[in-house]
């Protein structure tokens, strides 16, 4: 510790090798942190759905709705068990950075499809009742103070998904449903579920269907059910696509595996880049420094001593790197739903923000590149014979 | 018995595979409370028998003992350790951490010591005083002249009070006057401070300083 200013001193001496190195190791971490934060997103969305269930869409794109007559000739599929419409309503309840998923779902059938939304009894009853019912999940109910009987109002950023008569939406929260993250991990607690009859209604019987679930009986048979649900509509006006509910959010957040493996293949050549850089910088620095080196031996500092203060100051390196980068990540990942187009593909993840673990796993990066990179020169200083560092000329 | 005693020591360097005969067989003792002046043409061997001296290079056969330590019996931290306890370096060129103050730069031997902060900043000042520079204790050694700079260097080397004072060319970057200056400070050091001191120069106003001179000519000692 008594050495800390030491060190402090030297890198201040070199401020704009410092700085530049500095940045360097923050633009690195926060490639990391950030790319991880997302990727976790997309993993939890993954890993929340379910293979024994089929989403069927539009051939073309999610913007085409399919016919409401649809789910008879879907459900007369053999190994479909139950179909559900389900909407992504988009709704924006006053302003866009309050944005919460929300869907239009037949609830009876969406609620038996999908256990792990889970609603007591008077609270599901209330809401099968209640045509402008929606139940909600803890999240949003704490992050807006809503209560069982509040009334309020949403208006879809998706034009046919609004009210003929142009007035918003007005709902009931009729109860809050629970999650069990133990038996059904990656349940989010942060949407919101409706009546897609109340929609449908309230555009006056225009808009279609988003998608169908279709729970099918066997998971094994996904792809042969997926392909008689569309060879079913092939020839027709309105083509479907169908897959598993995972394939299906992995299409729809447009980061497939593939994306996600090329994105940590970049951040690594960053990582080892940086790596490159900050131990060029910690070479330098000490090839500048072989007489002081010297002098610090014969001053009586131990080999290891030498050592250590090389490492530490390149350790330090990433210290002031490591806390730059997280500190901009989670700015970035803030402010990522309000960037146009960006804020479209992340609006349906769940409280996008920077954990503790990933800014202590990118810290904890930052530390180690600092290491690693202070290890050659640290070594080189370890063994360097004091004659030989302190001969001039 | 006397503070340094080197007996029968060889030092060869080897460059190229080729063997350079530095020190042929030197027998040297410099009692408690002298100063020797070590004088002798370039390339003579003058560093590499103060560097043995002074615990920073060991001979290729004989024996170095210093302050009543054999050094060859000494591992690295031991010796590093010793160092820190028993000699002060003074070396032609200053060597002072241009990052570091005055101040600190006379501090940092202080760092190994169980000192705290308070007691190291006293004694480093005290040290200052000695070489009447405490009115530059914040100044950076590129705001000093270089017989200023020297005088640092030099409280650097009694901050730690070592019994031994080894210095290489101590006034061989300077002008008369500063050389002057310095020479007298070294004069005070072994007279008021009881130092041991064995300097190096090849300068003969500097050696007439001493209280004795030996000769160093080809690796060989004479008188
Ligand atoms: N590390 C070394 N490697 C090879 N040769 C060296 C080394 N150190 C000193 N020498 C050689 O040893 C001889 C004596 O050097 P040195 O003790 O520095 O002489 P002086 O100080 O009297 O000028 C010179 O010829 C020098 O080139
Ligand atoms: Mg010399």
């Amino acid at each position: 510790m008594k050495y800390l200013p030491y060190l402090l001193r030297h890198l201040r001496h070199n401020w704009v090798r410092t700085s530049s190195t500095v940045l360097g190791m923050a633009f690195c971490i926060f490639l990391f942190c950030t790319l991880s934060t997302l990727i976790a997103a997309v993993d939890w969305s993954l890993k929340s759905a379910k293979a024994s269930i089929l989403v069927t869409r539009h051939a073309v794109s999610l913007v085409f709705t399919l016919p409401i007559a649809y789910r008879e000739r879907i459900a007369a599929v053999p190994g479909a068990r139950a179909v559900s419409p389900s909407n992504w309503f988009g709704g924006v309840y006053k302003d866009m950075k309050n944005f919460f998923p929300s869907f239009a779902v037949d609830a009876e059938t969406y609620l038996r499809m999908h256990p792990e939304f889970i609603l007591k009894d008077p609270v599901k009853e209330a809401f099968l009742r209640e045509t402008r019912g929606c139940v909600i999940g803890k999240d949003v109910a704490d992050r807006f103070g809503w209560k069982t009987g509040d009334l309020f109002q949403m208006e879809s950023f998706i034009p046919p998904y609004r009210k003929t008569n142009r007035e918003p939406f007005e709902f009931m929260v009729c109860g809050v449903y629970d999650t069990d993250e133990i038996r059904y991990p990656g349940s989010f607690a942060g949407l919101m579920l409706f009546h897609f009859k109340y929609l449908y209604e309230g555009t006056s019987q225009r808009c279609g269907i988003a998608t169908y679930h279709v729970e099918i009986e066997d998971p094994e048979k996904a792809g042969v059910v997926s392909k008689t649900i569309d060879d079913l509509f092939e020839n027709s006006d309105t083509p479907t696509k169908t897959e598993t509910e995972s394939a299906f959010r992995a299409g729809f957040i447009s980061l497939g595996g593939n994306l996600a493996l090329l994105l940590w293949f970049i951040s690594l050549a960053v990582i080892f880049s940086i790596l490159l850089v900050t131990a060029n910088t910690m070479i330098m620095a000490i090839r500048e420094r072989k007489v002081e080196i010297g002098v610090l031996k014969t001053l009586g500092f131990t080999n290891l001593k030498v050592l250590s203060l090389v490492l530490a100051e390149a350790a330090f390196l990433g210290v002031l790197g490591g806390a730059l980068g997280i500190f901009l990540s989670s700015g970035m990942i803030r402010a990522l739903p309000k960037i146009p187009f960006l804020s479209d593909a992340v609006r349906g993840f769940p409280f996008l923000h920077l954990s503790w673990e990933g800014a202590g796993q990118g810290f904890g990066l930052a530390v180690l590149i600092g290491i690693a990179a202070g290890l050659v020169p640290a070594l080189i200083s370890f063994r360097a014979r004091i004659t030989a560092l302190l001969r001039q000329v | 018995m006397p503070v340094v005693d080197v007996q029968n020591v060889i030092k060869k360097y080897y460059r190229d595979s080729q063997e350079i005969l530095v020190l042929n067989g030197i027998d040297f003792q410099v009692e408690e409370g002298d100063f020797v002046a070590l004088i002798g043409p370039s390339g003579s061997g003058k560093t590499t028998l103060l560097n043995l001296i002074a615990g920073i290079d060991q001979p290729t056969a004989g024996s170095v003992r210093v302050a009543g330590t054999e050094l060859a019996r000494l591992n690295e931290s031991q010796l590093a350790r010793w160092r820190s306890e028993n000699v002060g370096f003074i070396f032609q060129f200053y060597n002072l951490i241009p990052v570091l103050t005055a101040l600190e730069n006379v501090e940092l031997p202080l760092l190994l010591t169980p000192l705290s902060r308070k007691e190291r900043r006293e004694r480093a000042l005290t040290a200052l005083n000695v070489v009447s520079l405490s009115d530059r204790a914040s100044h950076y050694p590129r705001q000093l002249s270089g017989g200023q700079e020297q005088r640092v260097a030099i409280a650097r080397a009694i901050v730690t009070d070592p019994p031994v004072l080894v210095a290489d060319e101590p006034t061989g970057d300077l002008d008369a006057k500063s050389a002057e200056e310095i020479l007298a400070l070294i004069e005070t050091l072994n007279q008021e401070f009881k130092k041991t001191i064995v300097m190096v120069t090849h300068d003969p106003r500097a050696a007439q300083r001493a209280k004795h001179r030996k000769h160093l000519d080809k690796g060989v000692l004479t008188a």
